[in-house]
């Protein structure tokens, strides 16, 4: 049997390193008889058994001094002089503590598993988001990874700091492997679409083939809300517009944006071409609120207002004119005094408020006068009618209408009958 | 030391300054700083041109990626704590060095960064194999006193990193202002703390409190006796509100940074935010600045909290009487005179006035219109009315006159107050991204997580037990659950009260903010048990302060407080919470007299930006109760700024 196997054998193992064994050793029994003569029980346990047969040995002290037997001792066990002075004190309270501080500080002495999940705790609790991110980042190089997901599925706070510093450290794979890891996958497509969008600028075919892969393997996925998976969807059909217009000002803008582009340039093309406002609208399902909100502002600021009467007017079988629109009345109103609209499109659109009471009120509000004076005139009020004349400036058109319509009741009566 | 409070906040720029002082002695002579363009103006309050000049900075160029070579060898980058500008500066950094080798070991490169260095930068230094190459200093201003009662830590990023990014990297800079503040002003007798954050803040306060002053006898302080920290997401209502205070419209149309307007009356924020259906740039015109701080401006300081429509007629008044001084007929030694003392104040007074009537016109012709229905249709959402109706009125502004920042206010805050089907919510987003554009899809996730939006969860949605978990924090809590919390704190009065006397005149008389709903309890109370005992029905509070430490109650060291942490369960540093606290009173007859006394000064400090309406709802509470209200944020921010942090 040599010296290995005589070390690793259970029996003498256990003999050799167990105090409470009931049963005494011979070296015990002697040492309890000496015991009035020494302090402890295993000073005594080698002094009683060997000093008596081997001969003397001259003192420590005369073969090295005692700060180098320290020196010994101390390179036997690998470490530096301050280490091991500093190292019991090292809790997880202090690390913390220097860690919120913003001191260096050095998180290898934390090794065990204990310790780690201590210090996570701690930082946690505290909430000082430096510190947790740097006791993240230290579990993730010196834990495996299965163990320190499972940690951070425990700590929601500093998971999120984890995400966050892998998503502006552009680590999206090892986010994406995250985030599947903890069931999901739904958050990880939005956030490689967000890290795609923010990292290929307006480069329309390098979108496309980004939203496109992210379509096809991120965004169909269980869990992942329908609609947003619909708005990629629309976004790819967009992209693939752009990539066909291959206008650089039409670069990744809105549809809007693109419709507002074929409006200004492209408004008398039918609806088989490519770049004619309908198909734009057809493609990307713009609702007729919002086209009409398009046109209405593109075409104003053309100064192409036989446009926008075509688009929100029309002559019923009696030859008069009427207005339909999708837009609200008086967005419409207020947005057509904005653009400066003509007097007699305003008119006709304040017109088909059928509430009298409402019609006045924001005939009055986009100085109206026609209607304004009209309203009065069928109400028979003639004294607001008067001091309505009063507000507006003598000899302008107005001015003569409403004193007109003051002068002659019956004619005025007379004209909205043919109005009516 | 027995200086007036508002003159030593006043002149906490002095104790930046010496600590900027200090670091530009370990960056060397002869140096070049290259600053970011965001920190000027908060630079310009620490110290001027000639004060950097005497202090070893030869030239000043403004960051850009496309720097190219600057006058000296020696440079000191000027950026804030974000990891993009800093990789930036690395990365010329290391161009200039793979152009002039030598440069490596003359330690020529610094980079002071505000407000600190987050350990990470350390190790990214060392990943780009410049560490020992550059040096990193943390410089951490103090808060800024923009105006009367009104300080700012100017750290308008911290909102985007706190509640969107739920980066809390930065959260110890707030708890290190309220240390040094309080080193000037000493400790107030009880700190309350309103949500996660703010009790984290504490948490770090004390570990500040332990590490440098436990030697110290703390001061006292009658000044400022209770401090009110609270968390932004707190009280999301008081950003979503459209304003109707003059402060508070002026930073809904035009730029405010560090106190500071810029008065662009072509491009104004309403403008921009929309789509550009002109392709007519505008030009650039003259640059005019406004300084917004009653101290410098008396006039700002008259009209700044008032309701905008009394400002016109206020601003007419002054003009009014301004001509009058012009008739009158003068000698020519009162002439002398006049023109030697007088002349340029009045000349002065004359320029602030022109600068505010021209910002009331913007003002009125960009809300003209909008102005009324707006705020009639936010007071019904308030109070949940009528949600059929305003939900149209939402979707209208988002079919027609969208806007890319104030029309995600308006979903918001019906989210928030009533509610959004999946199907009204995806029409939404549907309509918004048309307008603005596909890529946006990811802004609608960072509202959720920033919950200023709440998702509704679709009824054809195959649940995903994972995601179960997530799912419980995104939805509100219940039906009214946003009025209930109000009505509670009575901050939706019953009528429409547009009376000055009412805080809420501050949002037309339909909301009362959450911070001066408390501090009028605060301040109303006859005690301040009276005051918790109130405040705790409905909210979460903790209790910290001089008042614990005196009662030697919750004082344990960090170790054993950790050593006792349960999983997931707060620290509570040296700090209690209150209904625990409200519980000993009952059977600790000493500890509960501690606490009768009355509070007559606060200060709150909000985590994540204050809105000037805030500000003035604070000041009414202040003069009704003939007391005094401090308030304090990391920036003063517009319900769009909120809603940018998103993007």
């Amino acid at each position: 049997m040599d010296d290995d196997d005589y070390w690793n054998t259970s029996e003498t193992k256990a003999k050799a390193f167990s105090f409470d064994d009931d049963v005494l050793s011979p070296q015990e029994i002697l040492a309890i008889g000496q015991k009035p003569y020494s302090g402890s029980g295993e000073e005594g346990i080698l002094n009683s058994s060997i000093s008596n047969i081997k001969p003397a040995l001259v003192p420590i002290s005369s073969l090295v001094s005692s700060k180098v037997l320290d020196l010994l001792v101390l390179a036997q066990s690998g470490k530096d002089l301050k280490e091991t002075k500093s190292e019991p004190e090292e809790t997880v309270a202090i690390t913390l503590k220097r860690l919120v501080l913003g001191r260096s500080c050095s998180l290898h002495v934390h090794r065990s598993l204990k310790s780690k999940t201590e210090l996570l705790d701690g930082a946690v609790a505290i909430g000082d988001g430096n510190a947790i991110l740097t006791v993240v980042l230290f579990l993730i190089q010196t834990l495996n990874k299965k163990l320190v997901y499972e940690l951070l599925s425990s700590w929601p706070l500093a998971l999120s700091h984890y995400i966050g510093n892998l998503q502006s450290e552009g680590k999206i794979s090892e986010l994406t492997d995250l985030l599947t890891m903890l069931g999901r996958s739904p958050d990880s497509a939005i956030y490689q679409f967000q890290h795609s969008i923010k990292n290929q600028g307006d480069n329309v075919d390098g979108l496309l083939r980004k939203t496109n892969n992210l379509l096809a393997n991120h965004f169909n996925q269980p869990g992942v809300d329908a609609h947003q998976a619909k708005m990629i969807a629309d976004y790819v059909k967009l992209l693939e517009w752009q990539s066909f217009a291959k206008k650089n000002e039409l670069n990744n803008k809105s549809a809007l944006e693109c419709l507002a582009y074929c409006c200004k340039l492209h408004w008398s093309e039918g609806a088989g071409n490519m770049m004619s406002p309908l198909t734009v609208c057809q493609r990307q399902q713009i609702s007729p609120l919002q086209y009409e909100w398009v046109v209405l502002n593109v075409q104003a600021n053309l100064n192409k207002w036989d446009i926008v009467e075509s688009l929100f007017t029309k002559k019923d079988w009696l030859g008069r004119t009427t207005l339909s629109s999708h837009i609200p009345v008086e967005s419409l109103l207020a947005r057509l005094s904005e653009l400066r609209a003509g007097a007699r499109l305003l008119a006709t659109a304040v017109n088909t408020v059928t509430n009298t009471e409402e019609r006045l009120r924001l005939a009055h509000k986009y100085k109206i006068h026609s209607v304004v004076i009209e309203t009065l005139a069928k109400q028979k009020d003639r004294a607001a009618l008067t001091n309505y004349k009063m507000t507006l400036n003598p000899q302008s058109e107005e001015y003569i209408y409403a004193e007109n319509t003051l002068r002659e009741p019956r004619t005025c009566i007379a004209s909205q009958m043919l109005n009516l | 030391m027995d200086q007036p409070l508002q003159c030593k906040l006043s002149s906490l720029c002095l104790i930046s300054q010496h600590k900027l002082e200090k670091i530009l002695s370990l960056c060397g002579d002869k140096a070049d700083l290259i600053i970011d363009s965001s920190l000027i103006k908060p630079l310009e309050r620490i110290c001027g041109v000639t004060w950097l000049r005497q202090h070893g900075i030869e030239k000043i160029y403004k960051m850009d990626p496309q720097l190219g070579q600057t006058a000296n060898t020696n440079k000191i980058y000027f950026i804030s704590a974000c990891k993009h500008k800093y990789k930036c500066v690395l990365d010329q950094i290391s161009s200039q060095l793979s152009q002039n080798p030598s440069l490596a070991d003359s330690k020529c490169f610094n980079i002071i960064i505000v407000p600190k260095v987050l350990h990470t930068y350390d190790s990214i230094l060392e990943s780009k194999g410049l560490y020992g190459v550059v040096k990193l200093h943390s410089f951490s201003w103090e808060l800024m006193s923009l105006d009367d009662r009104l300080l700012s830590l100017e750290l308008p990023f911290l909102f985007k990193q706190l509640y969107v990014e739920q980066n809390h990297s930065l959260l110890s800079s707030v708890s290190m202002s309220l240390w040094s503040l309080f080193q000037v002003t000493g400790q107030p007798k009880c700190i309350i703390s309103l949500g996660k954050l703010s009790s984290s803040v504490l948490n770090v306060l004390e570990i500040y409190n332990e590490t440098y002053t436990r030697d110290y006898v703390s001061k006292h302080t009658d000044e400022i006796d209770t401090l009110l920290l609270i968390d932004r997401n707190q009280d999301y209502a008081s950003c979503l509100l459209i304003p109707a205070t003059y402060s508070g419209l002026l930073n809904e149309i035009f730029n405010i940074t560090c106190g500071h307007l810029d008065l662009n009356v072509k491009e104004t924020k309403y403008k921009k935010g929309r789509i550009n259906f002109t392709t007519v740039s505008e030009e650039n015109n003259k640059k005019v600045t406004m300084t917004l701080d009653s101290s410098i401006d008396n006039l700002y300081g008259e009209i700044k909290h008032r309701h905008f429509s009394e400002v016109l007629s206020v601003l007419s008044s002054k003009a009014k009487l301004l001509k009058n001084e012009d008739i009158k007929a003068l000698g020519i030694q009162e002439i002398k005179h006049f023109v030697s003392t007088k002349l340029q104040q009045v000349a002065l007074f004359k320029q602030n006035l022109v600068n505010h009537v021209l910002a009331s016109e913007t003002i009125i012709s960009e809300m003209n219109n909008k102005f009324e229905n707006v705020t009639y249709t936010e007071s019904e959402m308030l109070n949940n009315r009528n949600k059929k109706s305003n939900f149209n009125f939402v979707d209208e502004n988002f079919g027609t006159d969208i806007q890319i920042y104030n029309s995600l206010r308006l979903m918001c805050l019906l989210s928030l107050t009533q509610g959004l089907t999946y199907d009204e919510y995806n029409n939404l987003i549907n309509k918004y991204l048309l307008a603005f554009g596909y890529k946006f899809l990811y802004v609608f996730q960072n509202l959720i997580n920033a919950g200023l939006l709440f998702q509704p969860v679709s009824l054809k949605l195959t649940l995903n037990i994972s995601n179960l978990s997530g799912l419980s924090d995104r939805l509100p809590k219940w039906q009214n659950s946003f009025q209930n919390q109000a009505a509670k704190l009575k901050q939706l009065p019953s009528q429409v009260d547009k009376s000055k006397t009412s805080p809420s005149y501050v949002f037309n008389g339909s909301y009362v903010p959450l911070i001066a709903s408390i501090s009028n309890i605060l301040l109303t109370s006859e005690s301040l048990t009276e005051a918790l005992t109130k405040l705790s029905n409905s909210l979460e509070l903790k209790l910290s302060g001089s008042l614990l430490e005196n009662m030697k109650l919750g004082i344990e060291t960090l170790n054993e407080k950790l050593s006792n942490l349960k999983l997931n369960s707060e620290l509570d540093y040296r700090c209690l919470d209150v209904k625990s606290l409200l519980k000993k009173f009952k059977t600790d007859s000493k500890l509960s007299s501690e606490f009768n006394f009355k509070t007559k000064s606060v200060l709150v400090y909000v985590i994540g930006g204050v809105t000037y309406p805030e500000i003035a709802a604070c000041d009414v509470v202040q003069n009704a109760t003939g007391s005094k209200i401090y308030v304090a944020s990391d920036c003063v921010a517009s319900g769009s700024d909120y809603i940018s942090a998103c993007f």
